[in-house]
């Protein structure tokens, strides 16, 4: 188990409230910015325009230095950087449904990734933007915002079993 | 005249350094990685610090949760907590302020059709991420982490993002023709 700066107790107790701020900051900059990771690859694409697209890559390189950094000053909480080296290469991160092999996990990277990119361009942008647009009284957005929320519901009660009863059957299963 | 100068120039270019997504790219990067460093003992997963889709499905599910009663899944950190992750609320709220702030804050309506495509976009983004287990921005995080399968996400996603716009264009030539 992995223990940050804050103990568990603090720590319970500060989640919404880091999250909140963190979470202004980075609306009120994106507002400002018009920050978006498939506007970045798009603008690339058809204008060759760079500017948005710099925001995306500069994201993993900075994450990257910020657990390296993170990982130098308090090496407890990041258990497990440098992931690919101490958890191995196709391993994923915790965080997709069901306990199935890796092959499932790298179809599940490409599958919905591809889907995820296709959908969002005929949309005009990725969640981040189309929250901030909603924030800036697009009705649009707003409605994709409101297709999330109930999206969560859907997929937490339906949709996950489904996808991981398709994985098994199809032999993926551990 | 001489002493205003240098502020002026400070000011020119903290204008121009808020305004450039590079400068927001870095901030969620560090600051995601500062949040994983502080939070971290409230429970996984790890490089977790800011995702759209993922914190969206921790708040509405971690809500109805302590409101219905049910038992949805959603991620450690946000089970264990008081109250779910709340930075999807942080940036509602950041952009509002921002936009009212420089007034950019316009209704803009559409038809009922559109916000029925919209909203079945949504439950479709969301349910594809929630199958990867990030939307864009955790798996930027998640290869600044070291998860070598997310890399596969970006590049699948650079490759619908491709035909999408490929589509468009073909789309908008035949309208013009």
């Amino acid at each position: 188990m992995a223990t940050g700066i804050l103990p568990r107790e603090a720590a319970i107790f500060f989640v919404p409230l880091v999250t909140l701020l963190l979470g202004i900051l980075i609306g009120y900059l994106a507002q400002r910015s018009g920050y978006c990771s498939i506007g970045g690859f798009r603008d690339y694409f058809l204008f060759r325009h760079t500017r948005l697209l710099s925001g995306y890559l500069t994201l993993i390189v900075a994450s990257c230095a910020g657990y390296l950094l993170f990982w130098f000053l308090t090496p407890d909480a990041m258990e497990h950087f440098f992931w690919a080296l101490k958890s191995g290469v196709a391993t994923p991160i915790p965080g997709a449904p069901g306990s199935l092999d890796t092959t499932a996990y790298l179809i599940f990277s490409i599958v919905p990734g591809f889907f995820v990119g296709l959908i969002a361009v005929f949309i005009g942008g990725c969640p981040i933007r189309q929250t901030v647009m909603a924030s800036e009284g697009n009705y649009k957005a707003a409605w994709f915002f409101v297709g999330m929320c109930v999206g969560s519901v859907l997929f937490a009660a339906i949709v996950s079993g489904w996808v991981v009863a398709l994985m098994r059957s199809l032999g993926f299963g551990v | 005249m001489e002493l205003r100068y240098p502020r002026d120039t400070i000011r020119n270019i903290s204008s121009v350094l808020i305004r450039h997504p590079a400068f927001l790219g870095a901030t969620i990067g560090i600051l995601a990685a500062f949040s994983q460093a502080l939070l971290i003992s409230a429970g996984g997963p790890e490089a977790y610090g800011f995702c759209v889709a993922c914190h969206t499905r921790d708040l509405v599910n971690g809500m109805t949760n302590i409101v219905a009663g049910t038992s949805l899944a959603l991620a450690a950190i946000s089970k264990n907590s008081l109250l779910p992750v709340m930075s999807v609320a942080g940036v509602l709220i950041g952009g509002y302020i921002s936009a009212t702030l420089h007034r950019e804050h316009r209704i803009k309506k559409g038809t009922r059709i559109e916000y029925l495509w919209y909203f079945l976009a949504g439950v479709a983004v969301l349910n594809l991420a929630m199958i990867f287990g990030g939307c864009p921005y955790r798996a930027a995080l998640r290869t600044g982490y070291g998860d070598l399968t997310a890399i596969l996400f970006i590049v699948a996603m650079a490759a619908g993002v491709i035909l999408g716009a490929y589509l468009m264009l073909k789309k908008a030539e035949r309208e013009d023709a």
